[in-house]
């Protein structure tokens, strides 16, 4: 579904934010990328995203390059970022219909879709309250239900769970698990282990633009010999970190 | 493009100009209440202008040298009495008052002359009415023979006449016929004032000399027609045709440019504060849609208060005939839909609200002050205007209001206007394209590449301190200045031992016996160093002088601070020597940059109606003096930016504050061109803006070689190339011949000192200003990042 290859990004002259990055990800896998703060996590899932171009390398979704079928792309895409991006005065059944209409969903659908993701997250009662009043968990909630309303079969999630309670929290890994089953294939990337460990079927560590180690969370516990994954992430992280960078 | 893409596109495009018609549609945030504020404070100062503009007591005789005569046709004895009666008073107006007063309406001379109708002609006839006659061919001649704008024309035997209505009142009255021309407004408002001032006077003269009492009779009829019949529109008005002209169009503009604003910077860049544009950008939806979704939507946005604002105006039934009414509305429209372009291209190179709104500002002021220009120039202005976007659409609708609408004026400037809009929707769709304007960067790779791209200041890590207040002040202060000087006064002292043999020299020294001022002093010292500029011998002393400088400039921070090499102190003062790619392409464009800032100072005193070319060659007795300016303004540029920028800023930066380092080079500056001849305040700020300009370029590039470059193509373009005055002196070789209107303003061209006393420079300045300060902000927050 998803193939990198030997992607370089540089946004100064003197200095490579990505340094040579190539990965595959195939149908129904959940595909992890850990790092610290800016490894450059966030600038690959964006070149993935097709939002940015790689200084050198390429990324092709299904077959399909960026530079030739963008909006190919874009139709088969599902994006979510880190920050909650909802405009406050709006409400959600007014920014469903909106998305729904620029992803050229037909019109007789639009509704039945929107009665399916908004029972699926309980955002039917707030439906037609403003963004601005609902809570964070909700906003992500609805986020992510606008996000997939063209039910895409690539998805990437910056940070899915980051500042969310432990339910909602619980709510979106069981969707995410959910959408691999139903055979999307999907990119997030995360910092926290137990998502990681509950859900990837391969991580990526990423350390200063490079992947040091991938592989399955017990395949890299393993290779690394400590106890658990958070561990073995420390060690690999502090093998390949030089500080004088 | 398929059926099927054209219809997501569209419906992509249409989803997106509907968002801003939705209750909770508009994915943007709110407008500051601020910026609304200054849009109010901004139209109520251009009000205030105009309305002092428009008002009674403003000086129209000063900005005009033209004579405005009248010419009387068979003027009856009463009114040559009158005429006399009036002449004195007038005189002794103007002993006691020192100039000509309005009371007497705008005249210069009264010409009369004598005419009989003479047989049959198909230009004359009589007015059917009352025998008077119509001969525009005869009248038109002599109105431009004596440079008049107004013939009145009396009927044979009026005195006779009136003295019949005495004895019998129901007797024949008769009629005071006036032509005028009709070319420009002005005239029709000179004749309104002429009838209503000076004739209506006349007629109460009448009436006193026969003894009549005022009762609301009128004895004599006065009836004003324009000169061209076929222009003839009866019940033309006056009141209606100003504020149709000005204050109506006016009104349109701002409104159209504030609901722009509004509605555009609020969209993309609105939503990249937000943060939903990511949202929209991954969607199926073609950018070029997402342009055109968006301007359509901001588009209509705006149509709906400038509706709102024109329906009034259509009610009023002077402006009410369909042709009128179609004209303004395509220029509205037009106009609508090229600002809102420029809204969107704002939007999106911005990235927050306000940011673009900030952006927008000096879009409105040009906008603004196109309006003024316009109004200003109404009576006078050029057709070409008329094809102009912005220019063509105020004309346009002016004209239209006061029933003048031209079908060729419409078609040119909206096509015009409507190819400049294509061509920033083109820019802004590629804009679209580049990660720069749609992609935040996450805050750690944001900081990181803030600390790559800007660093810090080079400018100020050079110098060494000095803590000794005598050492410094000698040392940073005084020693340009004088260093200049000096070598100036060098240069000087040859051509003036020349002149001193000449006759001119002690027609000099006489003139000095018989002043009283220091200033006669100075202004003749000024014009005979004017005369030393178009001396060879002098350019080239002055040029070695320069060259000089720089010289000793540079030893003089070796030898003082300790410098190793050359090299090093070089870069000490300005100017790094170590990549010669680097300095070739900054010294070209600080050429091409001087070029075009001096461009647009020419170009805005021409289409402000100050100058004129007269056409394109160098006399060939001109060639030597032209090359050896060509040569002198290297090593002059070069010298004055070493002095006040390279050397000055960051040694005094290293003591004080950088902000102190900039302010006072600025002021050494300014203080400095204050020896040029024909010093203004606004010179002063000028040189002040303009030494900021430089300062500021200096620290952002780290170096003087662009500055050097800027000053010197500035000079040359300004003095050799069109022709105006450098800074007080004036250019004798140039390769433009350019010369002031006679209407020129001293605040707009500066007068003696050149265009850098003058506003058309304030203008420039300032906007090349804005945008060194936000590359400067930009290079210091690169990534748009709210929370880096």
């Amino acid at each position: 579904m998803i193939s990198v290859k030997d992607i370089h990004k540089s946004y100064t002259k003197d200095s490579e934010t990505l340094k040579g990055i190539s990965f595959e990800i195939g149908e129904g896998k959940i595909f992890g990328l850990l790092g610290p703060n800016g490894a450059g996590k966030t600038t690959l899932m964006q070149i993935i995203a097709t939002l940015m171009k790689p200084t050198s390398g390429t990324v092709e979704i299904n077959g399909m390059s960026p530079d030739n079928d963008l909006l190919k792309i874009h139709k088969i895409l599902g994006f979510l970022t880190t920050e909650i991006k909802l405009d406050p005065v709006s409400t959600p059944d007014h920014l469903f219909d909106f998305f729904a209409e620029l992803y050229d969903i037909p019109q007789d659908e639009i509704n039945s879709r929107k009665e399916k993701a908004f029972g699926r997250f309980g955002i039917t009662q707030f439906a037609n309250r403003r963004i601005s009043e609902l809570s964070t968990g909700m906003k992500q909630k609805i986020s992510i239900a606008i996000s997939l309303l063209h039910e895409p079969p690539v998805i990437i999630f910056d940070e899915p769970t980051n500042g969310l309670d432990i339910l909602t929290s619980r709510q979106v890994t069981d969707y995410l698990k959910e959408l691999r089953n139903e055979g999307r294939c999907i990119i997030l990337s995360t910092h926290i282990f137990s998502v990681a460990e509950e859900l990837c079927d391969e991580v990526a560590i990423i350390v200063d633009g490079k992947i040091v180690a991938q592989g399955t969370v017990d395949e890299l516990t393993a290779l690394s010999g400590e106890k658990n994954f958070e561990d073995a992430f420390f060690k690999i992280y502090v093998e390949n970190h030089k500080e004088d960078q | 493009m398929n059926g099927t893409n054209f219809r997501s596109w569209f419906r992509g495009a249409k989803t997106l100009a509907s968002g801003f018609f939705k209750k909770h549609g508009q994915m943007g945030a709110q407008a500051p209440v601020s910026t609304f504020l200054i849009c109010i404070g901004l139209v109520a100062v251009v009000f205030l202008a105009l309305i002092s503009w428009m008002w009674w007591w403003f000086p129209y005789h000063l900005f005009s040298d033209e004579v405005y005569n009248v010419v009387v046709v068979n003027a009856p004895d009463s009114f040559i009495d009158y005429n006399r009666y009036m002449q004195k008073s007038r005189d002794r107006k103007s002993r006691d008052y020192g100039s000509r007063t309005d009371l007497f309406t705008n005249f210069d001379n009264i010409v009369s002359f004598k005419y009989t109708y003479d047989g049959y002609g198909s230009s004359r006839f009589f007015y059917k009415e009352n025998n008077a006659l119509y001969d525009f061919v005869t009248f038109g001649k002599w109105m431009r023979e004596q440079k008049a704008y107004l013939t009145v024309v009396f009927p044979e035997g009026f005195d006779e006449k009136i003295s019949a209505r005495t004895k019998d009142a129901s007797s024949e009255k008769p009629e005071i016929l006036t032509y005028y021309r009709t070319n420009s407004l002005e005239y029709t408002y000179m004749k309104k004032d002429f009838i209503d001032e000076y004739l209506k006077g006349y007629q109460d003269y009448i009436r006193a000399k026969h003894g009549w009492v005022y009762a609301g009779t009128v004895d004599s009829q006065i009836r004003d027609d324009p000169m061209d019949l076929s222009a003839r529109s009866s019940g033309r008005n006056y009141v209606f045709d100003i504020l149709g002209r000005s204050f109506i169009p006016l009104l349109m503009f701002i409104v159209i440019l504030y609901s722009a604003m509004s509605a555009g910077t609020n969209v993309i860049s609105g939503q990249k504060e937000l943060g939903t544009f990511t949202g929209i950008l991954m969607t199926p939806v073609p950018r070029s849609a997402i342009i055109a979704g968006n301007l359509a939507g901001v588009s209509l946005k705006t149509l709906i208060p400038v509706t709102i604002i024109s329906a009034p105006v259509f009610l009023i039934p002077y402006y009410r005939t369909y042709s009128n009414i179609g004209a303004v509305i395509i220029h509205l429209i037009i106009l609508t839909v090229f600002i809102s372009s420029v809204t969107i291209l704002i939007s999106v190179i911005n990235d927050s609200v306000v940011s673009a709104q900030t952006s927008f500002l000096p879009v409105f002021l040009i906008f603004v002050s196109v309006c003024v220009t316009c109004i200003q120039n109404s009576m006078g202005r050029e057709d070409f205007y008329l094809y102009l976007p912005v220019y063509g659409q105020f004309y346009g609708i002016g004209d239209a209001l006061s029933g003048n609408a031209n079908a060729g004026g419409i078609i040119s400037t909206s096509l015009a206007t409507l190819m400049l809009a294509v061509i920033v929707v083109l820019i802004s769709e590629r804009l679209l394209h580049s990660e720069r304007y749609t992609v935040s960067i996450d805050p750690v790779t944001a900081k990181e590449i803030r600390q790559a791209r800007s660093g810090k200041y080079t400018v100020f890590q050079i110098a060494d301190k000095i803590t000794d207040n005598t050492v410094f002040f000698c040392k940073e202060i005084i020693y340009p200045l004088a260093v200049i000087g000096i070598f100036q006064l060098f240069a000087v002292i040859p051509v003036v031992i020349a002149y001193m043999r000449r006759a001119e020299y002690s027609q000099y020294i006489a003139d000095l016996q018989n002043v009283t001022e220091v200033s006669q002093v100075l202004n003749k010292t000024f014009e005979v160093i004017a005369i030393f500029m178009g001396n060879p011998v002098f350019l080239a002393l002055m040029t070695i002088a320069y060259m000089l400088i720089i010289a000793v400039c540079i030893i003089h921070t070796k030898r003082v601070f300790h410098k190793k090499t050359f090299s090093e102190a070089l870069r000490t003062c300005g100017l790094p020597v170590e990549k010669r790619e680097g300095i070739i392409k900054e010294y070209l464009s600080g050429l091409l940059a001087g070029f075009i800032m001096m461009s647009c100072v020419c170009l805005i005193l021409k289409l402000s109606g100050q100058i004129e070319f007269k056409g394109f060659g160098l006399g060939k007795e001109y060639l030597p003096l032209f090359l050896i300016n060509l040569v002198m303004w290297f090593p002059q540029g070069a010298s004055e930016e070493l002095l006040f920028r390279g050397y000055m800023i960051p040694r005094i930066g290293s003591r004080y504050k950088k902000a102190v380092a900039v302010f006072f080079s600025c002021i050494m500056f300014s203080v400095f061109h204050s020896l040029n001849m024909g010093f203004t305040p606004l010179a002063s700020v000028n040189l002040f803006l303009i030494a900021l300009l430089f300062a500021l370029i200096y620290i952002k590039t780290g170096s003087i070689w662009m500055t050097s470059a800027i000053h010197t193509m500035w000079n040359l373009c300004q003095g050799n190339i069109y022709g105006l005055q450098v800074s007080g002196t004036e250019s004798h070789a140039a390769v433009i011949n350019t010369s002031y209107l006679s209407g020129a303003k001293d605040i707009i061209t500066g007068g003696t000192f050149g265009p850098e006393g003058g506003l058309a420079v304030t203008a420039v300045t300032s906007v090349c200003l804005i945008i060194v300060i936000i590359l400067l902000a930009n290079s210091r927050d690169l990534t748009r990042n709210k929370d880096a």
